[in-house]
């Protein structure tokens, strides 16, 4: 038999399955908590850090992902607050100067109230979100794709960078990757990368109702959770 | 290499995950590196991932994956012997031997590495060759010391 959990999300009563995160309780109850390395039914990692909310214990708020925090009785959460915006924001500007080139994140960057980037272009084509690698190894137990080395140069790749037999070709890797989508405008060469901001008119609901998934097609780009 | 060596590492130790990092040191310090060959068997023996073990002989600095040199020049550059001069250091280590850090000379003799701590602050700055300390070094000490790993080859090369 389920278990279930009261809990507080910006003030409201849910409802929640014991076991459950914070951001599947936010997901199923329509709240947008904005993620990227979210994907259902893989474990979580918490690597984007998109899903930052307050966790407030004590009186005292810590801020936290929601996605690797697990229900609890009693629990207060913040998820819209001025000071989670502003990280928020924070943390969309840098991932759309790492990886610039992809629809997914230039639509996060919107929605996460993105209005210029203040930090140079890197233009990779990864932002180590870790879905390919865990929907590899967990899904379909191939293992055939893992994170190579670590701090600056954390990359994922196949052993000894060759594909190996391990890999079966299924492509679901490539289907998650948030890279894959180019902007609507094409690809931006190195030099003029920008940050695309065109789809700021889907915002034009989002801001009026600030911590309620109004819908959005912002979220496309990578399979956000809605669709 | 012989796979008799691997296989008296890996005795005892077969069907234990959790043993990665322990066989994993003894691969290194038997054969200098940790071969993509030994990977594989470690991977069948220890019923570990292959990617996994990449993934964690790539991560750490004390594991190499390319053949090292006999002598394996570690040079410190934390904060404490970077204060203390460890800059001066690695341009005479890289000067002396050609060779950038990470990199092996042609002879296959030396090995230059960097790494972030050696957990001995309080001596710094730190060199360690092959395992062994040597505390307080200067550019002069750290000259003496591959000279007297390699006499000939530093006479040619040296200038004072």
């Amino acid at each position: 038999m389920l278990q279930y959990v009261n809990m507080k999300i910006d003030g409201g009563d849910f409802r929640a399955t014991k076991g459950s995160s914070v951001l599947d309780v936010a997901i199923e109850y329509g709240i947008c908590i904005p993620h990227l390395c979210h994907v259902p039914n893989l474990s979580e990692i918490g690597a984007c850090r998109l899903c930052i909310v307050e966790h407030v214990v004590n009186g005292r708020s810590k801020v936290t992902t929601s996605c690797t925090l697990l229900v609890k009785e009693g629990m207060v959460i913040r998820s819209n607050t001025e000071k989670i915006k502003k990280l928020r924001r924070n943390i969309a500007e840098l991932l759309v100067a790492q990886a610039p080139n992809s629809r997914a994140i230039q639509d996060i960057a919107v929605r996460c109230g993105v209005k210029e980037v203040r930090y140079p272009f890197r233009n990779e084509n990864c932002v180590l979100c870790g879905r390919c690698v865990r929907v590899c190894s967990e899904l379909f137990g191939a293992k055939a794709i893992g994170f190579v080395g670590r701090g600056k140069d954390r990359r994922v790749e196949p052993p000894f960078g060759v594909l190996s037999d391990l890999c079966k070709h299924c492509g679901t890797c490539i289907d998650l990757c948030p890279m894959t989508f180019n902007p609507c405008e094409g690809y931006m060469k190195s030099g003029e990368e920008h940050l695309c901001g065109k789809c700021e008119s889907q915002m034009l609901l989002a801001d009026n109702l600030p911590e309620s998934c109004v819908w959005c097609e912002l979220g496309e780009g990578f399979q956000c959770s809605r669709y | 290499m012989s796979p008799e060596l691997l296989d008296s590492i890996l005795e005892g130790r077969r069907s234990q995950p959790h043993q990665l990092i322990e066989v994993l040191h003894d691969v290194q310090e038997h054969y200098g590196y940790i071969s993509e060959d030994a990977m594989k068997t470690i991977s069948n023996d220890l019923g570990v991932p292959l990617i996994e073990i990449y993934g964690v002989a790539s991560f750490y600095k004390a594991f190499s994956l390319k053949p090292r040199g006999k002598n394996v020049i570690t040079m410190c550059t934390g904060t404490a012997c970077h204060v203390r001069g460890a800059k001066p250091l690695l341009n005479q280590a890289t000067s002396q031997l050609g060779v950038q850090p990470g990199e092996t000379t042609q002879d296959g003799l030396f090995t230059i590495e960097k790494v972030n701590c050696l957990g001995a602050c309080a001596f710094g700055p730190i060199v360690t060759e092959n395992g062994d300390y040597h505390h307080d070094m200067s550019p002069g000490k750290l000259r003496k010391l591959i000279k007297s790993l390699h006499p000939t080859r530093t006479e040619e090369t040296s200038h004072d």
